[in-house]
């Protein structure tokens, strides 16, 4: 069972905590276990989604790659939980899925990143409104902020809160200078 | 017959099996008359990811007397890019690697084994 | 030209010590080499038959002087003393080791240059047209959007694992010399009606196994909005490319299995949906790019130069360098210079350090410090004042630099094939050698005029063999090297792809075999024309009879 990491929101520096998992991922042909939080395919949530969400617990999806984030729109917002499967860390469907739940349907809960979830591709998770993450390859917290923020700028805007390189200059040119967190970690 | 072939992890440079070590020359590799021997050395080898990439067998035939790998492309890598003779092994020049270089140039390619992609 | 600021080179500064950790990584055994490869992939680094192979990115084939000679000293210092200019504008070393690319990549940062996005399933370097900003054809700088292009696609969060690598390609010429469309995207900027910026967007074009050219999907894109929509397609092909087979990865597939008004349906649709002023460059950051490009200080010089023209009647070799490789500039005066590396016997598309040297010098010199690459394997010196052209001839020559053959038959596109590459099935450089020996006298092959053969040592055709007057692919028969012709193709404006000829032959009856394809066209030619016009007002017939009698 990998560990899952959470970007920490109310923090001004990057940060990520380990955190304990409240959800119970349940496959297609296992029963719904009593009394907890739990996350369904995409399937599930069409056939049993009501009856799930009206449970009173919380409840998840657990989308493939080639499902659409807009088969989601209607029952979105009563989601905790969009976990996004990297089937391989070179399919890159999951961070279109993501920056359109984002900024296009404007999800607020949990996207999280399972499956094929490695280090060398936290920056483009976090850069496209992934904020938990199930790491394949054992990384720490530390260790995948440090990826994550390896870069001191952005050329372009995505889901998360970075403003482009031109923004910066703008303000440089306007001597405002910039603000913008030191490098992190090594 | 046949002989174990890999790259150096840290350089690049083409390099053949001899008895758990990595010579540079290709008539310094040990040639494998059984398969299984040579698949015991694969596996050996691929146990080896921090000294080679991706190594893998290739066919050897005996012409005129000296040891040449079958495939051309193979040829081209025990001697190095004919455009430019003075680079790579072909460089160095000794007996072994005129007599492979000779053997190349008059002979047509043949049979590839196993097309890697890198 | 643009030169990096402090954010740019602090940009390729993270990203060499990112791949400095991450080789640290491999070599620590932290991860996998299927791992890794990837990551060194996205840094250009290859591992090919003899070593590592490292690919320079040269963004819209724009070089200072300061990056040529950094690059001679990294060939020099690290490699083989030579580097190999592609088909697409970038420079590949042959003989890089993996320990060393590190320190390579910083000493490239240094002076804005860099590999990222030079391999991999991600936006690779944006080409454009060699002769921007100098040549009188063009209705504005193409590199402006170029690099607007390269800003957006750097380390995209979204568009990096995308289902296969993708090429764009910007021209704002008639004339076409940057083969936009056999890119992914070609984008071809011209002025509306009413003055305003406008590009033609093309999708879908690409050479490999399948071979197509780019489709328009939109006739008229306003050139502001351009980024946000290149957002849109590559949002589209990032969600709807298939990933199940490499072979069919490509947009092409994709334009072409949805069919070009579906696909465009798709990404307007798409647009419509894109927050545009987020993704869309604001008028001042353009205006910076564009002051970046702003034309040059030119000296008034007399429309004629008495210097060059008195050059050219004392000397028929300098009279023919001055027919082939000098182009009309848009200042009376100056000229735009070809600098051939297709000498006779050498490898096309290599440069020595010390040739690299010799460029950087007569750049600064003469041409305002400004170097190009031409996917055509060749260099240009794009702001050369006419009086000064004797005098870089003179220095061309002696670096063996001069030879006066731009687009003729001995001005050979080749990649490096089996010689170097893993994938290739066949060499390529030595058929290229073997027919410009045979052509070598230079008045030959100006009396048959343009014609342009194009050889790729394999299906993926990185040596353009599609778009060849004359394609040469080489490939594996039975364990052998052959080789199959193709004739008919061409890249330009009037891009059309190359047709087979017949069955493949061995690599030494080429030379035989182009001999028999000029003699035919000779025979045939009308009016002048060239090659290629023969080739398609006969058809390949009379062509395919020549070349396959003499075999039965």
């Amino acid at each position: 069972m990998p560990s899952l990491i959470k970007l920490d929101a109310g923090s001004d520096q990057p940060r990520a905590l380990t955190v304990q998992d409240a959800f119970v991922f349940v496959h297609d042909e296992e029963p719904i276990p009593a009394a907890c939080d739990i996350v369904v395919t995409l399937s599930r949530l069409s056939s049993e989604g009501d009856d799930l969400l009206a449970s009173g617990r919380r409840v998840g999806v657990r989308l493939q790659p080639s499902e659409a984030v807009e088969d989601l729109a209607y029952d979105l917002p009563r989601l905790a939980v969009v976990q996004l499967v990297f089937a391989k860390f070179r399919d890159g469907r999951p961070y279109s899925s993501a920056r359109v739940l984002r900024e296009r349907l404007a999800y607020q809960g949990e996207v999280r990143a399972v499956g094929d979830v490695l280090r060398e591709q936290a920056m483009h998770m976090v850069r496209c409104g992934f904020d938990a993450f199930e790491p394949a390859d054992g990384s720490s917290p530390e260790q995948w902020v440090a990826a994550a923020y390896r870069y001191r700028h952005v050329y372009q805007r995505a889901a998360d809160e970075r403003e482009p390189i031109h923004v910066e200059r703008a303000q440089i040119a306007s001597g405002l200078g910039h603000n913008r967190p030191d490098e992190v970690g090594a | 017959m046949k002989v174990l072939t890999a790259n150096s992890l840290t350089t690049g440079e083409v390099v053949f099996w001899n008895a758990g070590r990595w010579a540079v020359a290709f008539n310094d590799g040990q040639r494998f008359d059984g398969d299984e021997d040579a698949a015991g050395a694969l596996t050996a080898a691929e146990d080896q990811p921090r000294m080679v990439v991706a190594p893998y067998l290739i066919d050897v035939e005996d012409m005129d007397g000296h040891w040449v790998p079958v495939a051309y492309r193979e040829r081209l890598r025990a001697l190095g890019p004919s455009n430019h003779p003075q680079h790579g092994k072909q460089a160095d020049g000794d007996a072994d690697v005129q007599a492979l270089a000779a053997v190349t140039s008059s002979a047509r390619s043949t049979g590839r084994i196993k097309l890697i992609r890198r | 030209m643009y030169r990096y600021d402090d954010l740019d080179r602090q940009m390729l500064t993270d990203r060499s010590n990112e791949f400095r950790h991450q080789a640290a990584r491999r070599l620590s055994g932290e991860i996998t080499e299927d791992q890794f490869k990837p990551l060194r992939l996205m840094n250009g680094l290859y591992l090919q038959l003899h070593a590592y192979m490292l690919r320079v990115a040269i963004p819209f084939g724009t070089l200072s002087t300061a990056q040529l000679r950094r690059l001679a000293w990294v060939a020099t210092t690290y490699d083989k003393g030579y580097g190999h200019f592609t088909t697409r504008t970038n420079v590949q070393l042959h003989w890089i080791k993996l320990r060393d690319a590190p320190d390579i990549l910083d000493a490239l940062a240094e002076v804005g240059l860099h590999a990222i996005q030079t391999s991999g399933n991600c936006i690779r370097n944006v080409t454009a047209d060699p002769y921007a900003g100098a040549t009188a054809d063009e209705v504005d700088d193409p590199r402006v959007w170029a690099e607007a292009i390269r800003e957006w696609s750097t380390v995209h969060p979204e568009f990096s694992y995308l289902p296969r690598k993708f090429k764009i390609a910007v021209t704002a010429a008639e004339k076409d010399r940057a083969a936009i469309r056999s890119y992914d995207i070609g984008l071809h900027l011209r002025r509306t009606r009413d003055g305003e910026l406008s590009f033609e967007v093309m999708a879908g074009g690409g050479q490999g196994r399948t071979p197509y050219l780019a489709k328009t999907i939109r006739e008229h894109l306003p050139a502001s909005r351009l980024l946000s929509y290149l957002d849109a397609i590559l949002r589209v092909y990032n969600r709807a490319g298939r990933r199940d087979n490499i072979h069919k990865a490509r947009i092409k597939i994709l334009v072409n299995s949805l069919g070009v008004e579906e696909f465009a349906r798709q990404v307007e649709a798409e647009w419509a949906q894109i927050e545009a002023a987020e993704v869309d460059l604001p008028d001042t950051e353009l205006a910076r790019i564009r002051a970046a490009f702003q034309p040059q200080v030119f000296d008034p010089q007399p429309a004629v130069s008495p210097v060059f023209e008195a050059a050219k009647a004392a000397d028929p070799e300098f009279a023919r360098f001055a027919r082939r490789n000098v182009h009309p500039h848009k200042v009376p005066g100056y000229a735009i210079l070809d600098i051939s590396l297709k000498a006779p016997g050498e490898t096309p598309g290599d440069a020595s350090s010390a040739q690299m040297e010799t460029v950087a010098d007569l750049a600064d010199a003469y041409s305002q410090g400004e170097v190009r690459v031409n996917y055509t394997q060749n260099l240009v010196l794009p702001h050369v004042k006419l009086a000064d052209v004797p005098a870089v001839y003179a220095r061309l020559k002696e670096a063996r630099l001069a030879t006066a053959n731009i687009d003729l038959i001995t001005d050979i596109i080749a990649c490096p094939g089996l010689d170097y590459c893993t994938l290739a099935n066949a060499r390529a450089i030595p058929v290229a050698q073997a027919i410009a020996k045979r052509f070598a006298d230079p008045e030959r092959a100006e009396a048959i005029g343009e014609l342009g053969i194009k050889i790729s040592g394999c299906i993926n055709a990185c040596g353009h063999h599609h778009l060849g007057a004359i394609g040469i692919l080489g490939v594996d028969k039975k364990g052998e090297e052959y080789y199959q012709l193709s004739l008919g193709g061409s890249a330009g404006a009037d891009a059309e792809l190359a047709r087979i000829l017949g069955p493949a032959m061995s690599g030494q009856s080429i030379p035989d075999a182009i001999e028999t394809l000029v003699e035919t066209y000779l025979a045939h030619r009308q009016d002048g024309e060239r090659f290629l016009d023969t080739v398609r007002r006969t058809g390949l017939q009379p062509f395919k009879e020549a070349v396959y009698a003499v075999a039965d």
